[in-house]
């Protein structure tokens, strides 16, 4: 919940961010709809925008149902998972045996294709949200481990030498130093992992799930029905965009002093 | 703090490989055990040695899925490179269009493989080309954002010394914006290996004729999860060795660093 009141202050605080985004999708929504009626674009490759916005709107329950449903277990996944990489980053910082014993291990796992994976999540879990939100939680740790220690590794040795002469603890030294001086890097993996754990989350309800985008998604392909698809597509997207946006903005809060945009 | 980095640099890596190696063994042990002691049933987990028995078992399909596989993700990452490369390249002779472009590629690229593969099926067919299409898709744009930031990285004053003397945009660009960002469009292209295998499985779970996605679908659906296992063991190998091969590569080309 104090993740959800600080995405809104975020994203809210800034108008002007909002304003632009806003004007950058009337574009894009404008540059679609001409651009299918200008060049003749066959429905098949590319339906109307109007057609497709038409199909959400016939039937709003099906896909505020399936965003809500997909929302929940994209969140459960990333706030978990980017807790364990930070931890798990901070952990291989501390101990380097633990890092060298276990770090090519988490490198060959994700070299598996989540999907395949995915069968044997749904197995393990039963066709829970929790499943779902254990892919989401697969894809988005990695990247935030990776990143928590270069950035833990990236601190200027000057600055490590000067607190330690004045006797600052290890604790201190971490969470003063070492740990504010990764957060920069942090971020870029928490924004990345926004859009793989919507992935890892809309592909676990692939294998047998009744709501959710992914299976809006797959009934969609197997109906050969092209404006579901994009209507998906475009609900998918939205999300994923806004959730980007709100963990942009929280970076713009917490790492106000330097954020990589 | 310093020295250590230092030493660790010096004689610590033969050590490093060692402990790798340990924690992989450590693993595979632990599996084998814990499948053989809680006696857990193989839709479960199988053991390892049963998932190895049935690669070694199946070894003539399996080799002919993860040919089938390779060649697709191969093909769409030749091309994905190409475009990559390519693209920035023009963009850095040609620079008024790059902001638009840099921001309607990201959007595009924002949408997940997953969810643009269906269209993909639709549009080439159930065939090969939907999945290089998919790959050389994705690998473009890490391959064109990492060559970007890699042409973007060169030194001012070096290209004012080569202005004076008289080299023209393409010298520039071929003796000294291209070597210094040879090590970025590396790291693209290594990091994009891993990604156009799992990209080609993805699309293939979806629709194909054959290769690992197809292999793995098919057990999903006879609820054969040693055959899983086994096509995900196969995958993973494949990932490490194509990683490994540009890495060589890398290595040898980018040898200033």
């Amino acid at each position: 919940m104090a993740a959800a009141s600080k995405t809104s202050a975020g994203l809210f605080s800034t108008g002007h961010t909002v304003l632009r985004l806003v004007a950058g999708l009337a574009a894009i929504a404008v540059a679609w709809q001409a651009s299918v009626l200008l060049f003749g674009i066959r429905p098949y490759y590319l339906p109307k925008l109007s057609v497709v916005l038409d199909a959400i709107a016939s039937t709003p329950a099906a896909y505020a149902a399936s965003v809500a449903r997909t929302a929940a277990e994209t969140l459960l996944g990333y706030v978990t998972g980017a807790a364990f990489g930070v931890l798990l980053g901070s952990v291989f910082f501390h101990h380097k045996v633990l890092k060298d014993t276990l770090f090519p291990m988490f490198v060959v796992s994700q070299t598996i294709p989540v999907i395949a994976f995915g069968a044997v999540v749904v197995l393990w879990f039963g066709n829970t949200l929790f499943a779902k939100a254990v892919m989401a939680f697969y894809l988005t740790f990695f990247p935030v481990t990776v990143n928590t220690l270069l950035g833990l590794q990236s601190v200027d040795p000057a600055q490590e030498a000067l607190m330690k002469s004045f006797g600052a603890p290890h604790r201190q030294l971490f969470w003063k130093l070492q740990f504010p001086n990764a957060l920069p890097q942090i971020f870029v993996a928490l924004r990345l992992a926004t859009s793989l754990s919507l992935v890892g989350a809309m592909v676990g309800e692939w294998f047998g799930d009744t709501t959710g985008l992914g299976v809006l998604l797959l009934q969609a392909t197997y109906n050969e029905n092209v404006v579901g698809i994009w209507a998906a597509l475009l609900v998918a997207s939205a999300l994923g965009t806004l959730f980007y946006a709100s963990v942009a903005g929280i970076e713009r809060k917490v790492v106000f002093w330097r954020a990589e945009q | 703090m310093k020295r250590r980095t230092i030493a660790t640099r010096t004689i610590v890596p033969s050590r490093e490989v060692q402990r790798g190696i340990i924690g992989g063994l450590m693993l595979l042990g632990g599996w084998e055990a814990a499948t053989r002691l809680l006696e857990l049933p193989t839709y479960v987990l199988p053991p390892v040695s049963g998932i190895v028995q049935a690669i070694v078992e199946r070894r003539a399909a399996l080799a002919a899925a993860a040919g089938y596989t390779g060649g697709e993700a191969l093909a769409g990452y030749l091309i994905g490179c190409t475009i990559g490369i390519g693209v920035a390249v023009l963009l850095a002779l040609f620079p008024w269009p790059r902001r638009g472009f840099v921001s309607v590629a990201t959007a595009i690229n924002s949408v997940p493989v997953v969810g643009y593969a269906p269209l993909l099926l639709l549009w080439f067919g159930t065939g090969i080309e939907s999945k290089i299409a998919a790959v050389a898709f994705a690998v473009s744009f890490v391959v064109f954002i990492s060559t970007l930031a890699g042409l973007d990285r060169v030194d001012r004053r070096a290209v004012d010394l080569m202005r004076s003397f008289g080299a023209g945009k393409l010298a520039i660009l071929w003796r000294l914006r291209l070597p210094t960002a040879l090590p970025l469009i590396a790291a693209g292209m290594r990091v994009s290996t891993v990604r156009s295998i799992i990209i080609a499985i993805v699309v293939e779970m979806l629709g194909a004729y054959g290769g690992l996605g197809w292999v793995i679908y098919q057990a999903v659906m006879q609820i054969d999860f040693v055959q899983v296992w086994a096509a995900i063991f196969v995958a993973s190998a494949i990932s490490l060795v194509f990683f490994n091969l540009i890495g060589l590569a890398e290595w040898k080309l980018v040898f200033w660093r």
